[in-house]
């Protein structure tokens, strides 16, 4: 297959220190790819590399198959924007789109006729004669989206393009420009740290941390099958429960067993073990009163959230597990008082675990999870009511 | 209604004495240290001066006739200003890419580069010229140096370029540090963004960068401009007694001749030539690039 952007083995290293680290990625034409994860994850320094303002350490860039490593940043032919924008302040809005066609020594009726194409595709074809600075951030943000994709670029690389953004555009923002992308057929990297972000703008998501790929894949990918417990806690939110397998089937926290719903086969010598839930897929019960009871814990914070109730309940002698539920309609969770004790239950299919080294527990395939059926929420919430 | 307004209006009064208040000490200062002996020179100026009785009061226009009619002191004007636009331009010249490079320095150099660049003037000004003096002097380090590799003497002693030489090494660290902080505002990403849309470093540097900073660099060039008018150790140390600048001359005639009136015209035409040229260069920047 013949990918648009491919990189191999990339590396950056500062000194002693390594920022990226054997990363490799293979970018689809017209796919939009976001590298994730927290700051400092290496996710911006692998972004320039790929712009050419950063020197890689080892590896290879290829764009549609031809290394670029050596390519200086003004000849890659990249639509780049920038998180401050980096618009031209003494130039008009006009000449910053014109700015990668003058540069081009393309004539000035091509030229004019492209800036005005560009600035109808962002819609500001009204404010071609403004300074930068009499706009507003989200139409600031959209020349500095023109101005890169003037110059008809290979790839489209984004680098936090909606972090100074207030929330109520960001979006908004977020949404026409994958629009954008999808309906020009641009290939596209972007990077961010906000998680809902990447889930909104990307058909695949790169997660990174300390320099290293995580895992890459499309949301579902990500959400349902995480491959570290980083990415189970970094997408979604996983509550991450640290323990001992025992028997296969049993996770020992200290203070509390939970029962686990599959049966895990630990790697030889190390029983450790890292169990990943996501609070949404736990559901609340009276003691002895739900069939995927799973361990039983003590409500320390139960608060309203509109849309969603929250219940913090401590699990063991010292872990804490986040619990959401709907506040209202036919799967509304059942409200337990901070000291009230509590089981947590949960589905084969909601739970993850992890051995000590961060991969996943492969389930043993000889005794297979006992399979239930329809565990309808509603009978459970009454259940639970009823019990109260 | 009519007593709110009474009241701001009260208010404002206050506030206008506050201000006063802040303001007081310094314009104090001010008055007495710089508009005081300014207005005292501006008297001098249009006294007569006898050889006996040295100042005698009157309303002459005579120092400042003498000083335009004289083609002796006119050249001396011509030298001042020459040296001082050449050494201007050469101190831009060195210092742009200097201060540029120091401005997009990483943090840990940057400051052991700029304490290179301030050291100099921990040093104070005559002991710098004598320095020179034995570089430049015959029999002096260059001379050595090139009579050796060249066979050729080179004596740049009480020349003109000499003067130069040591203006521009005065001035240079004051240009760079103002520079610095210039090209220091101008964000990195808007030279990355040039280059990524197809500007190689040099073209996005005058494109994007050299538009943004021409006005603190004129700044920049003003001062040094300035401070060459007016310099007055480094013409008397490496020009010798035969190459005049308006400062040393100046000088000479009120501490030497003891022509007070003369020598306050000269302060004056000194300053006025100066502020005009500055004006004047300054209207030369395009109105949109000016501060």
């Amino acid at each position: 297959m013949s990918a648009a952007l491919q990189l191999r083995d990339l590396s950056k290293q500062y000194g002693p220190a390594v920022a990226v680290d054997r990363v490799s990625l293979d970018v689809a034409p017209g796919e939009m790819v976001v590298l994730l994860g927290p700051s400092g994850c290496g996710k911006t320094t692998t972004l320039r590399m790929v712009t050419g303002f950063v020197e890689p350490s080892g590896g290879d860039i290829l764009v549609d198959g031809h290394s670029i490593r050596m390519l200086p940043p003004y000849r890659r032919e990249m639509g780049i924007v920038f998180q401050s924008y980096a618009l031209f302040p003494h130039l008009s809005v006009a000449r910053n789109v014109a700015f990668g066609l003058e540069m081009r020594r393309q004539g000035r009726a091509e030229r004019d006729a492209r800036v005005a194409e560009m600035l109808r595709l962002v819609r500001l074809e009204g404010l071609a004669d403004r300074l930068p600075r009499q706009l507003s951030g989200g139409q600031q943000q959209r020349v500095a989206i023109a101005r890169a994709l003037a110059i008809r670029p290979r790839l489209l690389l984004l680098d936090e393009p909606l972090s100074n953004l207030d929330a109520a555009l960001r979006q908004e923002v977020a949404r026409e420009m994958r629009i954008l992308q999808r309906d020009n057929g641009l290939t596209a990297v972007m990077v961010t740290h906000d998680q809902d972000e990447a889930m909104a703008m990307a058909d695949r998501l790169v997660v990174m941390r300390d320099g290293r790929v995580q895992q890459i894949g499309r949301q579902e990918d990500l959400y349902e099958r995480p491959a570290t417990p980083f990415v189970a806690r970094f997408i979604g939110h996983s509550n991450l429960l640290a323990g001992s397998v025992q028997d296969g089937q049993v996770l020992a926290l200290g203070g509390a067993d939970v029962a686990l719903a599959g049966r895990y086969a630990p790697p030889a010598g190390s029983s450790a073990a890292t169990l990943a839930v996501r609070p949404e897929r736990i559901v609340l019960a009276p003691p002895g009163t739900h069939p995927e009871e799973r361990v039983v814990g003590r409500v320390a914070l139960s608060s309203y959230l509109g849309a969603a109730v929250e219940h913090v309940v401590h699990v063991g002698t010292d872990q804490r597990v986040v619990v959401n539920g709907a506040s209202s309609g036919p799967a509304a969770t059942a409200r337990f008082a901070a000291g009230e004790a509590v089981a947590l239950c949960w589905g084969a299919e909601s739970e993850r675990v992890f051995d000590a080294a961060d991969r996943v527990m492969p389930r043993s395939a000889s005794n297979p999870a006992p399979v239930r059926s329809g565990h309808d929420s509603q009978t459970i919430s009454k259940v639970a009511s009823n019990a109260r | 209604m009519g007593a709110d307004i009474a009241a701001g209006r009260r208010s404002r009064t206050a506030q206008g004495l506050a201000a006063g208040a802040f303001l007081g000490p310094a314009t104090c200062v001010v008055l007495v240290t710089m508009v005081a002996p300014l207005l005292l020179l501006a008297r001098y100026s249009a006294n007569r001066y006898s050889a006996t009785d040295l100042m005698i009061e009157a309303v002459t226009p005579e120092n400042y006739l003498r000083f335009f009619t004289d083609t002796f002191y006119l050249g001396v004007m011509r030298t001042t200003i020459g040296v001082a636009v050449l050494s201007t331009l050469l101190c831009v010249l060195f210092g742009l890419p200097l201060a540029w490079r120091l401005a997009r320095m990483a943090p840990r150099w940057k400051g052991v580069c700029m304490l290179g660049v301030i050291l100099p003037l921990f040093i104070g000004s005559t002991v710098r010229t004598v320095g020179w003096m034995i570089l430049l002097a015959r029999g002096g380090l260059m001379d050595i140096a090139t009579t050796r590799l060249f066979a050729t003497r080179l004596d740049l002693m009480f020349t003109p370029t000499a003067v130069i030489v040591g203006i521009v090494s005065f001035n240079l660290p004051y240009l760079v540090l103002t520079m610095q902080s210039v090209f220091d505002r101008v964000d990195v990403q808007l030279e990355q963004a040039a280059q990524a849309l197809g500007a190689p470093p040099v073209r996005a540097f005058w494109r994007v960068v050299w538009p943004l900073v021409l006005p603190g660099v004129a700044i920049a060039a003003v001062m040094c401009f300035i401070l060459s008018m007016n310099a007055y150790a480094t013409p008397v140390l490496l020009g010798g007694p035969r190459f005049q600048m308006m400062a040393p001359l100046l000088y000479w005639e009120f501490g030497t001749n003891n022509n007070w009136p003369f020598a306050a015209a000269l302060a004056f035409i000194l300053m006025g030539t100066t502020l005009l040229l500055t004006v004047f260069a300054n209207m030369l920047i395009p109105r949109r690039y000016r501060a």
